[in-house]
């Protein structure tokens, strides 16, 4: 008996040991992990400055899609891309993956926070010890980091979004709205220029419940179908964020309303093609994400190289061309809209 | 009885063994692992779990178990942003009442395990979600932050020891620990808590006054909760709804990690502290070495279940041999 408890805590032992010193998911004890969520990502060079990217959440269609960019100008600037983030919508885990990244060193890191106020702190620590840090996709308060690559400014997006509806519903219609986390800064922030869209242009438009998925699909699901049930009335659902939007589609579609409830939503293409294949969705509305994660490597190399200061009014983004640069923000540009016609030239 | 002390002890030593060898295994990984300012660092991000644990580690000694941690933290964290933000509390006052708050929610479970006799696990999944929907009811889901800088320092500070950069937060958990492990190791009330998880009607006829045991696990991990919600305020400089999302299942990881066994009776502070270490190590190795969280998750997972394993053959192991001894001496057990 007393063997096999050795046996089995050596096992423990090894186990640990070769998930520390493997690093590589062929040496996992399962075969389960799927490759593109490593870290490790294989198309970065071995020198160069290292920059660390850090998403709200690893292995949805949104991120990876910002990742894929992201080696692409990885791989035209020279630049040592690691891409780590948590598994769920955590800013706890967040904080720790930055920590860990400011022990090991890293040039530039750039980071979409969970919360722009709670991420602070550890991004505070970061520029102490000498690292450079952007926000991308979300902000994190301004004083934390050096730049913020905006894929397009809130006010555009919240207009985007309440102009399709009207198009679809009508500018009288009771919608209901399904977020993100309810803490998410950028989130609230489309919320709020969707609210003066509604004030400004149409007043008689009305959100009658505004429900959090928790970058949970099958939330999004959930709270839609009880939207649904709670207000028969209902004439859309906006659905923010590229996990509610195919759990708001999907419920929409089960529960038989497609063509008589509108569903319009923040989301990617691919992610979105069967339910615009099926016609309960029209249109999409989205920047693209590949774009956000290629210009924010540029942003990351221009930082680091001190060709981008604060108040550079323009910045050259390899394909992309000259984009705008505000004071500390550099902005991507207006949102795209995706409908049956064009989707499937889209791949993330 | 002394040959039993050495095997368990014994176990704690294996979890230790485990811990520096895995802190080898991370640093010759990692050339940045064994900076100790590195190693401090782990720390700050443990203690909230690390003070819960705690609290953990006598509740499920008694064969209970508290979902609620979690929430509890989130509605600590928030009824401290509401005091010092709202009600114009000092944030020495507000702190004090978010942690009187954890004391009051743990209560609340003690007391519908207690006078209820509900089971542990039903009442704190229900107040996991009681206590979350407060939270984000009484925070309208809004953050509050904007903390002076001298609470801030209680999460973010250091104690400058010469090149040494101590976390703020690490004696305090520290002293929890040493003080509620001997508690739970030397004191009478401690060793009543190992008789409750192991029988507990045998221990209510022997005169255990086993309810108020109970309520003292449940209330005292409350308080901790309470402690540790100041400390992530602290540390985060927000106080939001959704702080401490699955921080329950965290907890109790390191806990059966530590050898604190589900069923009751066993475990102590001792090893809930190393298993706790060990999971951090562990995770900040992989992060070092930039093993993806995938790969992260199962390695938690698979070290997790081979300790179970190893644990129950452990005390399989131990109770034949207890069972021998006692059968050589009285010619039968029990």
């Amino acid at each position: 008996m007393r063997s096999m408890v050795k046996c089995v805590f050596t096992l423990v032992l090894l186990a640990v040991a070769t998930a520390l010193l493997g690093g590589c998911p062929s040496k996992g004890p399962e075969p389960g992990a799927a490759p593109e969520t490593s870290a490790a990502a294989g198309t970065a060079q071995p020198s160069g400055p290292k920059v660390a990217m850090i998403p709200k959440i690893e292995g949805i269609d949104y991120f990876n899609a910002c990742k894929r960019g992201a080696e692409e100008a990885a791989k035209e600037l020279g630049l040592q891309l690691v891409y780590s983030g948590p598994t769920e919508n955590k800013v706890e885990r967040q904080i720790e993956i930055i920590d860990g990244f400011i022990a090991q060193g890293v040039d530039v890191i750039a980071v979409s926070p969970n919360d722009p106020v709670a991420i602070a702190p550890v991004l505070r620590k970061a520029r102490k010890a000498g690292i450079h840090v952007i926000t991308w996709d979300a902000d994190a308060q301004k004083d934390a980091r050096e730049f913020f690559v905006d894929q397009c400014t809130p006010e555009s997006v919240g207009y985007a979004l309440v102009d399709e509806m009207a198009a679809q519903v009508g500018p009288k219609a009771k919608v209901a709205l399904v977020t993100g986390s309810l803490t998410a800064a950028n989130q609230n922030e489309w919320i709020k220029w969707m609210k003066k869209r509604m004030a400004d242009k149409y007043p008689e438009m009305k959100i009658v419940a505004t429900k959090p998925s928790e970058e949970d699909q099958q939330l999004a699901f959930q709270v839609t179908q009880d939207l649904l049930k709670a207000y028969p009335d209902l004439k859309g659902v906006f659905a923010i964020t590229s996990v509610a939007f195919p759990g708001a589609a999907d419920a929409v579609e089960q529960a038989g309303k497609a063509g008589k409830v509108a569903v319009v939503g923040l989301a990617t293409p691919k992610g979105m093609k069967p339910w615009v294949d099926s016609g309960t969705v029209k249109t999409v509305i989205l920047w693209n994400p590949v774009d956000l994660g290629y210009l924010t490597m540029y942003v990351a190399k221009a930082l680091q190289d001190g060709s981008l200061t604060a108040g550079a009014t323009e910045l050259e983004a390899g394909r992309l061309g000259k984009v705008v640069g505000k004071a500390d923000e550099v902005i991507l540009g207006d949102p795209a809209r995706f409908n049956k016609e064009n989707i499937a030239q889209f791949d993330f | 009885m002394s040959g039993l002390r050495a095997l368990a002890s014994n176990r704690e030593a294996v979890l230790f063994a485990l811990l520096i060898g895995a802190l080898a295994v991370a640093a010759l990984a990692s050339p940045s692992f064994l900076q100790v300012n590195n190693l401090l660092e782990i720390g700050r991000l443990i203690a909230e779990a690390g003070l819960i644990a705690v609290g953990m580690t006598a509740v499920i000694i008694t064969a209970g178990i508290d979902l609620s941690v979690g929430a509890t933290l989130a509605l600590c964290a928030v009824i401290l942003g509401k005091s010092w933000h709202d009600a114009g509390m000092s944030i020495w006052t507000a702190s004090a009442v978010g942690v009187v708050a954890g004391g009051l929610a743990g209560g609340f479970n003690g007391l519908l395990v207690t006078r209820l006799g509900l089971p542990p696990l039903i009442v704190t999944l229900a107040t996991m979600a009681l206590y979350r929907g407060l939270a984000l009811g009484l925070s309208h889901a809004e953050p509050v932050h904007g903390y002076p800088d001298s609470f801030l320092l209680l999460g973010q500070g250091y104690w400058q020891l010469g090149p040494v950069a101590l976390p703020v937060q690490f004696p305090l958990v520290a002293l929890v620990i040493i003080v509620s492990g001997l508690y739970l190791s030397r004191s009478v009330w401690g060793r009543w808590l190992y008789a409750l998880g192991r029988n507990e009607a045998a221990a209510r006829i022997a005169g255990v006054p086993v309810d108020a045991l109970k309520m003292a696990a449940y209330v005292g991990t409350g308080l901790l909760t309470g402690l540790a919600a100041v400390i992530y305020v602290a540390r985060v400089s927000t106080a939001k709804a959704d702080a401490g999302t699955m921080m329950e299942l965290d907890v109790i990881t390191a806990c059966v990690l530590g050898g604190v066994s589900i069923a009751g009776g066993e475990g102590s502070i001792w090893g809930t502290a190393l298993g706790l270490m060990l999971l951090a190590v562990v995770r900040r190795g992989m992060d070092l070495r930039q093993v993806g969280n995938a790969e992260q998750a199962i390695v938690v997972g698979t070290v997790l279940v081979l300790a179970v394993a190893a644990h129950s053959a452990w005390s399989r192991a131990t109770q034949a041999a207890r069972l021998g001894k006692a059968g050589a001496r009285a010619g039968s057990a029990e």
